[in-house]
């Protein structure tokens, strides 16, 4: 068995009825993962666990941003030796126009969620010894990307999670690193934006496939010695006019 | 299991360094997913010593001091085609700031910087790399945290990191990736010998969350960077040292 296999894991992965998350639960089953996969949606969510490879996988609906349904599907999970939490938004909200609304919206989704999804299952003890936690985040953390300000200050603020996590979970060798891509052909991106994107790619625009192989590296026993790192997946972005 | 986006089967990879530590470790990484290795090195004997750790193919064990001019277009002629390029050897001294001389920057920028740069382009100039290979420099925290007495190590990592950002974006056109994995502290040769030099090393492994890392754990993540699963990565820098750099705002 070479070193990035993922037999015998067990891997929860959130926002999996769709894009990326639907994509790294169906490549970890096919290097042998058990999954636990969640979303929203019940109709997308089976459609995910049709397309798994293998069996046991279990699939749970819930809305992430209710803690009652997170408390339940931390319970469902029991015990997972890797997270990955994929599910979040994006809208678009110049600043100027930014409503409390909407960025409250986003910061529910895309951090307080897996902030304290990731609370329960620590304190459930529901990761196992040597269990790495995956954050999904993005290059607009980092870049100033404009129109985004309530994503991008989320998936800053995940980074910051993701650090302090490292140092504290470190004792029982569990690891925590954020994937940051940056423009991914996925539903969440609108088409407009993307073709915008694509002149600043030198490699093109990346596919769910390549942020679900990052997403293997990091859940595999090939990375127990990397944490607190944010794996930088971007077709070497670059500045244009 | 057939699906493995990991595998390195049917490329072939070259690696400097490859009698010790890192690269030792990398070749046999290399072999083992199925790949053809290059070896090279300046130590024969234990070049030799690596070979025969690698599983059955027609590795190739070149011996040069990749300092040398001449060496460099030796190995770049001897190598290609190749679909991979791991650049591991280098050196490290401890030198406080105020005792650096012409001779040890030349030295220590010479075989870390230098050379790395050097055969990459003998090798871009033969179209010895393939369309769709990746090019992988090893640099090191050092760059990022700059231990004490260690400036001109920690300046030749920094550089390596400045030129593959440009390397990148010249070489994307073919679909050719270049990285940098910058590792901590690993149990090898070199670090040791830092260690018997006079280096406190033991109070730095503990600075890392996850202590001190072994040879393999840069292999799997050079391997991670050489095969298609990383298809979308270049001009990164690609942090792999068990979080101890994760308290410093690098």
């Amino acid at each position: 068995m070479h070193p990035y296999a993922l037999q015998g894991k067990t891997i929860l992965v959130t926002g999996a009825s769709s894009g990326l998350g639907r994509q790294i639960a169906i490549s970890c089953s096919r290097m042998g993962a058990r999954l636990v996969v969640t979303g929203r949606d019940g109709t997308r969510l089976a459609d995910t666990v049709a397309a798994l490879t293998g069996d046991a996988h279990r699939s749970h609906v819930a809305d992430l941003t209710v803690a009652s349904e997170r408390e339940a599907l931390v319970d469902e999970a029991a015990q997972v030796d890797g997270v990955v939490h994929a599910a979040g938004v994006q809208r678009l909200a110049p600043a100027k126009l930014m409503s409390e609304r909407i960025l409250r919206s986003v910061l529910e989704i895309n951090l307080v969620a897996p902030m304290m999804l990731t609370q329960r299952l620590l304190h459930q003890n529901a990761v196992a010894t040597g269990g790495s936690i995956i954050f999904l985040s993005s290059t607009a953390a980092m870049s100033g990307t404009p129109g985004l300000s309530p994503y991008s200050a989320s998936k800053a603020a995940l980074h910051g999670f993701m650090r302090s996590l490292a140092v504290e979970v470190a004792k029982r060798r569990m690891r925590v690193n954020c994937i940051v891509p940056s423009a991914v052909e996925t539903p969440m991106w609108d088409p407009g934006h993307l073709e915008a994107q694509r002149a600043r790619h030198p490699l093109g625009l990346g596919t769910p496939d390549d942020i679900a192989n990052a997403a293997i590296f990091l859940l595999s026993d090939a990375s127990r010695w990397i944490t607190g790192t944010e794996l930088v997946m971007d077709g070497g972005i670059v500045l244009v006019s | 299991m057939s699906f493995n986006p990991f595998t390195l089967e049917g490329r072939r990879v070259l690696v400097t360094g490859a009698s010790s530590g890192i690269g030792r470790q990398i070749a046999i990484h290399c072999a083992k997913m199925g790949a053809t290795v290059v070896l090279t090195g300046r130590n024969a004997a234990r070049l030799e010593e690596t070979r025969s750790q690698l599983a059955d193919a027609e590795h190739l064990v070149i011996v040069a001091d990749l300092v040398e001019p001449d060496a460099i277009e030796q190995v770049a002629g001897l190598a290609g085609p190749v679909d991979g390029v791991v650049h591991v050897a280098g050196i490290a001294k401890l030198v406080p700031f105020r005792m650096i001389s012409p001779k040890h920057l030349d030295e220590v920028l010479g075989v870390n910087l230098r050379a790395p740069l050097l055969l990459t382009r003998a090798l871009l100039a033969r179209r010895a790399i393939q369309p769709g290979g990746s090019i992988v420099f090893i640099g090191s925290v050092a760059s990022e945290i700059g231990p004490v007495a260690t400036a001109a190590y920690a300046a030749s990592k920094a550089g390596l990191l400045g030129a593959v950002r440009a390397l990148a974006q010249e070489v994307a056109k073919q679909r050719i990736r270049a990285n940098v994995v910058a590792p901590g502290y690993v149990r090898t040769p070199l670090v040791e010998e830092l260690g018997t030099a006079g280096g406190k090393m033991n109070e730095l492994f503990d600075l890392a969350p996850l202590g001190l890392g072994e040879p393999e754990d840069v292999a799997n993540a050079v391997g991670f960077l050489l095969s298609e699963a990383s298809r979308w990565m270049t001009r990164t820098l690609f942090v792999v040292d068990g979080g101890f750099t994760v308290r410093l705002s690098v």
